[in-house]
């Protein structure tokens, strides 16, 4: 049903975007100045040093927050509210405790107005993807964080959003989980090729994953470097361990230094 | 069923151990040769419970009656008024705190001025009930409607889906477990509620009967009113956790056994 290779995601237009927090007197600049165009289909992953605004700006593609200054806009229109065209995967899995795996996926569905029994096959198909075949029927609180948050990714892309936002998903992960589901996630991305914007602290992990990695300042979050990845998927282990994989992340290390984010 | 008879299983262990104290207060009272009208041995007091069974049954009527009422008329108006003040900041700031003031007046010391407004009958008890069992029922429930995580909220907003789905399909069930705490803390009030209404003005219900024998010294008609009293509480309170088993067996599954609130 939804085996889209031909289709194609949403782009994304960043034009001069800035975002400020008042909080009484206290002015924080989250973000400044931010210029950026996704291309349909791309995935991008921004890196930056914790507190530098790119959950920030992430939240502001989303529509979830309105943005101080500039313009953003998603398959050509503007943002100005909640978008509803794409699928958002925050830190935390943040299921339904109520719902067993499969029904906290198609509760996506539900509030979208969609017949649920529709997608049934697609998300078991999707949960089998990700390694949850076995487990549709269990509680959130019988799985593990790693199987709760597969859950919030097959939750976030059921309904072949055109774009998907993604907010340090694999942050409260352990490093092998995290690997494992780094594979997953290229693994449903190259089946489905939605625009996918991925935030994330690890470098390794944003390498690893997009074909173009945004490295942003300290705050106030600018774009410091922008680095094609130019190696091929699915990215296996030879790829991972190779020594032009090591220079990509090498160069984004060392934007970092200059910044003085990474001290030796 | 299975549930009823997990529950009935789970209750073993209380049931033994109030069988136990049964028989200790039973031969105690013989062995020590206390006096009935001091302390009357259970068998004297389910003796005498069954001559004048008709009219405390009569009694128990009227004042679970009264209960009932009460409590379901402070789940009717806290359930919703929770849910007002936590979706309106308004509310919140404005009408929440002169309810949470209002709660500091002790309601036995107002009781007497609704029997003034109200007469003897059966509003001014009702009434009472409703006061005792409202706050905590209120207290409770705003912090579940309160309790969905900002970014469950921020998912949810993405989908585009209505006020109104979003508080059945998200909200509510969040809240449940928080609502349920706190009819329970009312259910355990509410006994306690009815028999105080009748206590300041009543001529009829467990509470006027409880008065009665008690200036006739019949100590065992005493014991079997309170004990009468305490099973039309638990009663209450177990029906409410039975249902709250039913509604939300997620959430009791993974809270360790043992009674909430009361």
């Amino acid at each position: 049903m939804h085996n889209g290779v031909d289709k194609i995601g949403s782009s994304v237009d960043i034009a001069g975007v800035a975002h400020v927090f008042r909080r009484g007197d206290m002015v924080t600049h989250a973000i400044e100045h931010v210029d950026l165009t996704i291309a349909a289909g791309e995935f991008v992953a921004i890196v930056g040093p914790s507190g530098c605004g790119k959950s920030t700006l992430l939240r502001i593609v989303a529509g979830l927050l309105r943005n101080s200054a500039g313009n953003v806009k998603v398959a050509g229109r503007d943002v100005t509210g909640p978008q509803t065209e794409i699928g958002i995967v925050f830190q935390s899995p943040v299921l339904l405790d109520w719902r067993n795996v499969l029904d906290n996926v198609l509760v996506q569905l539900e509030l979208r107005g969609l017949d649920p029994a529709k997608y049934r096959d697609e998300a078991l198909r999707l949960l089998g993807k990700v390694g949850l075949g076995d487990f549709t029927d269990r509680m959130p609180r019988e799985l593990s964080g790693g199987m709760r948050q597969r859950c919030a990714i097959v939750r976030g892309l059921i309904h072949d959003p055109p774009l998907l936002l993604m907010d340090e998903p694999f942050g409260a992960l352990d490093a092998l989980t995290r690997e494992q589901m780094r594979i997953d996630l290229e693994k449903l991305w190259l089946d489905r090729r939605h625009t996918t914007l991925f935030v994330t602290h690890g470098i390794s992990e944003a390498v690893a994953l997009a074909d173009r990695v945004i490295v942003m300042t300290p705050r106030p979050g600018k774009i410091d470097r922008i680095i094609d990845i130019d190696l091929p998927r699915p990215r296996n282990k030879e790829i991972i361990a190779s020594a032009k994989f090591s220079e990509y992340c090498e160069e984004i290390t060392e934007c970092f230094m200059r910044r003085g984010v990474i001290q030796y | 069923m299975t549930a009823l008879l997990n529950w009935t299983k789970r209750r073993a262990g209380p049931l033994i151990v109030f069988a136990i104290l049964l028989l200790l207060w039973e031969f105690g009272v013989k062995l020590f040769g206390i006096k009935e009208y001091l302390l009357p041995p259970p068998s004297k007091v389910w003796v005498e419970f069954l001559k004048r069974a008709p009219a405390v049954m009569d009694a128990a009527y009227v004042t679970s009656r009264q209960l009932l009422a009460g409590y379901l008329l402070s789940i009717v108006v806290s359930v919703p008024l929770a849910l007002v003040v936590a979706r309106s900041r308004f509310v919140e700031q404005s009408i929440y705190p002169v309810v949470v003031f209002l709660q500091i007046i002790p309601k036995i010391a107002i009781a007497p001025l609704f029997i003034i407004w109200l007469g003897f009958g059966f509003a001014p008890k009702v009434i009472i009930v409703f006061l005792l069992c409202f706050f905590p029922i209120v207290v409770a429930s705003v912090a579940g409607f309160k309790s969905v995580d900002p970014e469950i909220a921020d998912f949810a907003r993405t989908t585009g889906a209505s006020e109104w789905k979003l508080f059945r399909t998200i909200q509510l069930p969040q809240a449940l477990p928080d609502i349920f705490t706190g009819l329970k803390v009312g259910a355990a009030l509410s006994a306690t509620a009815a028999i105080v209404a009748e206590f300041v003005a009543a001529d009829r219900g467990l509470g006027y009967l409880l008065l009665q024998y008690n200036g006739q010294f019949e100590t065992a008609m005493v014991f079997a009113i309170i004990i009468i009293l305490s099973v039309i509480g638990l009663a209450v309170y177990y029906a409410v956790e039975l249902i709250e088993r039913l509604a939300i067996p997620w959430h009791v599954s993974q809270r360790p056994a043992g009674v909430t609130g009361a």
